[in-house]
């Protein structure tokens, strides 16, 4: 056997696995040497059976000392890192000393008549847990030569004092060990083999998940880039031809031009509505990377945003909150959350009204609230606005685009964010949402509110 | 009157914002590749760029370009304009990009010109 081709031998997984046996081994092999006490006391005293004692408790002696030195060795090598190969012949020293000391107790116990040569078993599967299988065969088929052997050479030996039927007797106990060591080892390897292809499978359809989840983030990218470009153009030309850039409009021309305007930034928002809801439908358990915050930031760039959309509906928006006041965040939800509720609240509301964000630290939690004094939501339907799809019947009324996954997008952002979200609605008194997150995270003061 | 270079390959965005800038009165130079506006760059010398994230070549090479434009003037502000507007699509943190601004197309051209107005 090649010394350099050992470490390629263990077919156990990982390196930090194979430390673990080995003080695993170590401990076996201290429990082992105080069953053999044990069973020797109570042999000798209790059922004083014939045996060579005093070499039985040397070979203990033997494993004791053996064992000590493998602990000395284990404990200077815990702290650097063995290669594999060197960790394997560590392997191999401490199983060949495990078969050689169990062969020689067990020889000197009655050897066939012994049942605990059963033990060689428990040998051979830590073998083939351990070992690739060709390994495990010369290990198994040098077993099963030395029993032989040792079978013979007690005959030729004992010579013609043998009992004539000895053949008869100890034959079919040495057939049937060697056939359980061979056969053990043919399952455990077998086993073995079929976990590790299982293994293998579960990797390969990992890697194509992953493959899938780079593909859809592509995807996400492409679509939101061919998508919102063009819009981006559309709603340029739209401002240069209300801003006068193409010549004086008509009244009617500069009414067209302003309702253009409108439906493509409706547009704009179906199509975010839209990604955010693929993106976080398809992430179910997103890592989404969280950041301190200074909330009074995030609140202002919305509020700014909107400012042209709220002054379009002569709604007045109003922001409260402490400017110090911070959450530790992912900004993307937190934006997706505001843009959504005060788009909303835009929406549906008559003009000369107001919506407040506000938001204030209680309790060891932060709540933010959007309130409008809009059209409000029917008791009914209350239930169902956070209904994928699901639209109001004023909704539909007042405005003709939407695509009813606002709500439920805001609703799983606030549950990404490990928040809580309440509504509280009255009929053409406003609407008011609610939304506590746990307040905590002394991360990295990060500024940038975008 | 101060200069503005905007560097993006979408002729209509070109247009439109340029166009806008100008009426607000600001002298507008432009460039359809990320090359030529380094080129202008060293030309023209901008009080200000724009610039795009996603070119045909690559998709964050406006963040890229970024980083090269900071390398030779960092004293020139950058503002990122991306149609983008989800940082969770990118596998690029804004953070490492040295840009002064980030700002999400379409743009409204008030708020634009708010934002700009800070630096120059």
């Amino acid at each position: 056997m090649q010394l350099p081709r050992l470490g390629s031998k263990i077919d156990t997984s990982e390196y930090t696995d194979l430390t673990r046996v080995v003080s695993w081994f170590i401990l076996l092999r201290w429990i082992a040497a105080f069953g053999v006490v044990i069973v020797l006391l109570l042999v000798r005293l209790c059922l004083a059976y014939v045996l060579p004692y005093p070499m039985l408790y040397w070979l203990t002696g033997v494993l004791c000392l053996v064992n000590f030195l493998f602990t000395l060795y284990y404990a200077a090598i815990k702290r650097k890192t063995l290669s594999r190969r060197e960790l394997a012949v560590f392997l191999h020293v401490q199983i060949i000393c495990d078969y050689v000391l169990l062969f020689f107790l067990i020889y000197f116990t009655g050897f066939l008549e012994n049942p605990f040569a059963y033990f060689f078993v428990f040998h051979i599967m830590l073998t083939s847990l351990l070992f690739t299988s060709d390994i495990v065969s010369v290990y198994t088929g040098g077993l099963i030569v030395v029993f032989i052997g040792a079978f013979l050479c007690e005959y030729f030996r004992l010579g013609e004092s043998t009992d004539p039927r000895y053949f008869r007797l100890y034959l079919p106990r040495a057939v049937g060990l060697c056939s359980t060591l061979a056969i053990s080892a043919y399952l455990i390897t077998n086993i073995k083999s079929r976990i590790a292809e299982k293994g293998r499978r579960v990797e390969v359809e990992l890697n194509r998940y992953k493959e899938l989840d780079r593909i859809k983030s592509n995807f996400i990218l492409q679509v939101t880039h061919e998508l919102r470009g063009p819009i981006a153009a559309t709603n340029g030309y739209h401002e240069m031809l209300m801003r006068g850039l193409g010549g004086k409009l008509a009244p009617r021309a500069d009414e067209l031009v302003h309702k253009a305007n409108r439906r493509t930034d409706n547009l704009l928002q179906i199509i975010d509505e839209m990604i955010d809801y693929a993106y976080m439908k398809s992430e179910e358990q997103a890592a989404y990377t969280r950041t301190s915050m200074k909330l009074r930031q995030i609140i202002d760039y919305q509020l700014e945003i909107h400012s042209s959309q709220a002054v379009q509906k002569s709604v007045e928006l109003v922001g409260d909150c402490p400017p110090e006041l911070t959450l530790y965040s992912n900004r993307d939800l937190l934006n997706i959350i505001l843009s959504n509720l005060i788009n909303n609240a835009i929406k549906y509301s008559p003009p000369r009204t107001t919506i407040t964000v506000k938001a204030a630290s209680e309790d060891r939690e932060i709540h933010l609230v959007v309130q409008d004094q809009g059209y409000g939501i029917e008791p009914e339907e209350l239930e169902k606005i956070f209904e994928e799809f699901y639209r109001t019947r004023k909704a539909r009324e007042l405005e003709r685009d939407g695509t009813g996954l606002g709500l439920p997008i805001v609703q799983r952002a606030v549950e990404s964010l490990g928040g809580r979200l309440t509504v509280y609605s009255e009929l053409d008194r406003g609407t008011a949402f609610h939304i506590f997150f746990p307040s905590g995270g002394d991360d990295e003061q990060d500024t940038d509110h975008r | 009157m101060s200069k503005i270079l905007i560097i993006d390959d979408d002729l209509d965005i070109l247009e439109t914002t340029g166009s806008l800038l100008e009426y607000e009165g600001f002298e507008i130079h432009s460039a359809d590749t990320v090359e030529k506006g380094l080129e202008m760059i060293e030309r023209i010398a901008p009080d200000l760029i724009l610039l795009d994230v996603m070119f045909p070549e690559k998709k964050t090479r406006g963040f890229e370009a970024a980083g090269e434009i900071k390398s030779r003037h960092p004293e020139i502000p950058v503002f990122v304009l991306t149609a983008i507007n989800r940082e969770y699509a990118f596998d690029f943190d804004k953070k490492d990009v040295p840009a002064e601004e980030f700002i999400n197309k379409p743009v409204k051209i008030d708020r634009l010109v708010k934002l700009i107005r800070n630096y120059l």
